[in-house]
């Protein structure tokens, strides 16, 4: 367990430039992707007028109040919270009130039956972040702690999807079949956005063979399967990498693409820190310290 | 590093509570059950866009071949495509607030002449193991009008 705790939140070199930078970036993804989402829901929210499916805290407040100007106003406190805390590097309790809107953001929006999961890790990262500023000030200890209690959860949330099938459905998941079903299924969807449909190379390959889709399949449980490897730094890279494929191939096959999974697997799962703190020492001398010190910490 | 183990340990126990109770979703805590259920039969949404309401096959059931050339663009209309599938393929007691709702997402008072036709569209997987997609055609909105399927909706 020691192990563990130690691969999460024990960075290599945690004073360095390297370090910095990849944290830093962390956050800065943290607050540019709670805010676009933010934003897209509260245009889009005072166009509901129903509750189909309530989710989280919608089971127990009435969101509907958020079906106007509120989704609005919720927005700009949410902007407020994260800008303030990043920009300042004070006042950082404000990331977990803004988790909490975020929170309302979400199930307001997604009140209508379809529950996507694309901000979910987003909400892992600010959920890290705000909980850091409130048990850990240092922002020193506090950002590595956000960057590892997220890899903890990336890795728990993938482990959790595989196991989900297996339990749902049982080693047969990986049947060709099914990718054929799939395939049929968001076919409609993009038909029903754009008019009009047509199978991609990997969809053809898919469909003209059972065996070459059981592959496919097996491929994306076996990887999601490992997906705990990422909360150990030797794995990290690895299984960032299949990972990262993993999403393509859903694209390609189901024109689903997580491109907020995947940005946030390119930012967290490889020791940019280590490649950052090389470049540094072989051929940069960075000179501007106020500069540096007001964009990392 | 206690500290650490500390907030982990709540967290993931909150994680394991509130999933457990919320049916899996508590955002941004998730069992990430999505694709888990695989090879059950599906249903999602289209809206065709009808030139000829005289034709025979109007109301009928048929292979989504048959109208996969006069689909509605949904995202020209500002309507999410998923939005719009879940309210046609959950919704099972189509009374006059849930049929308006569905109208007033369209605004079809906006586009006087056109004709758009709500279908839910089905898949599975048929004893051959091929894949079936069938459109069932729901509802006609015309910028004044809304008619209902005979064949599934008896006379009112």
């Amino acid at each position: 367990m020691d192990r563990l705790f130690d691969n999460l939140f024990n960075l290599e070199v945690p004073e360095s430039t390297g370090t910095k930078i990849q944290l830093r970036a962390f956050e800065l993804f943290t607050v540019v992707y709670t805010l676009i989402y933010t934003w897209e829901w509260a245009f889009y929210v005072p166009r509901l007028s129903d509750i189909v499916l309530p989710l989280g805290l919608a089971n127990y407040i009435d969101v509907k109040i958020f079906f106007g100007e509120l989704a609005t106003i919720n927005a700009i406190v949410i902007t407020l919270a994260c800008l303030i805390p990043f920009f300042f590097k004070r006042q950082r309790w404000l990331y977990f009130l803004a988790f909490i809107l975020f929170h309302i953001q979400y199930v307001s929006r997604f009140s209508q039956g379809e529950i996507p999961h694309s901000a979910n890790f987003v909400g892992f990262s600010l959920m890290g972040l705000g909980i850091a500023a409130l048990f850990i000030r240092d922002i020193k200890k506090s950002l590595p702690f956000a960057f590892g209690f997220t890899l903890f959860f990336i890795g728990l949330g993938y482990t959790s999807a595989a196991i989900s099938k297996l339990v749902a459905t049982g080693i047969t998941w990986v049947d060709g079949q099914h990718l054929w079903l799939w395939i049929g299924e968001k076919s409609i969807d993009i038909l029903s956005k754009t008019g009009e449909f047509q199978l991609n190379w990997l969809q053809e390959l898919a469909i003209s063979s059972r065996m070459i889709a059981t592959l496919i399949l097996t491929f994306g449980l076996v990887t999601e399967f490992m997906g705990f490897c990422i909360w150990y730094r030797r794995w990290r890279p690895y299984i960032t990498l299949a990972l990262i494929g993993m999403h393509i191939g859903i694209d390609l096959t189901m024109n689903i693409f997580f491109k907020t999974f995947t940005i946030q697997l390119i930012i967290m799962g490889f020791p940019w820190n280590r490649y950052i703190n090389a470049l540094i020492h072989r051929r940069i001398s960075f000179s501007g310290k106020p500069l540096r010190r007001y964009l990392l910490y | 590093m206690d500290t650490y183990k500390r907030i982990i340990a709540v967290v993931l126990l909150l994680n394991i509570l509130l999933v457990a109770t919320h049916e899996g979703e508590f955002w941004p805590f998730s069992i990430f059950p999505m694709f888990s259920q695989a090879g059950q039969p599906w249903s999602r949404g289209v809206v065709e866009n009808v030139q000829d309401t005289t034709r025979a096959d109007l109301w009928q059931t048929k292979p989504i071949e048959e109208i996969s050339n006069r689909i509605l663009p949904l995202e020209d209309y500002g309507i999410h495509e998923i939005d719009f599938a879940n309210y046609i393929s959950k919704t099972r007691n189509w009374d006059r607030p849930k049929i308006n709702g569905l109208r007033s997402t369209f605004q079809i008072d906006e586009y006087p002449g056109e004709q758009w036709m709500p279908t839910r569209v089905v898949g599975a997987i048929n004893d051959e193991g091929s894949v079936v997609i069938r459109a069932i055609p729901m509802f006609l909105f015309t910028a004044d009008t809304t008619y209902k399927n005979p064949n599934l909706f008896s006379s009112q």
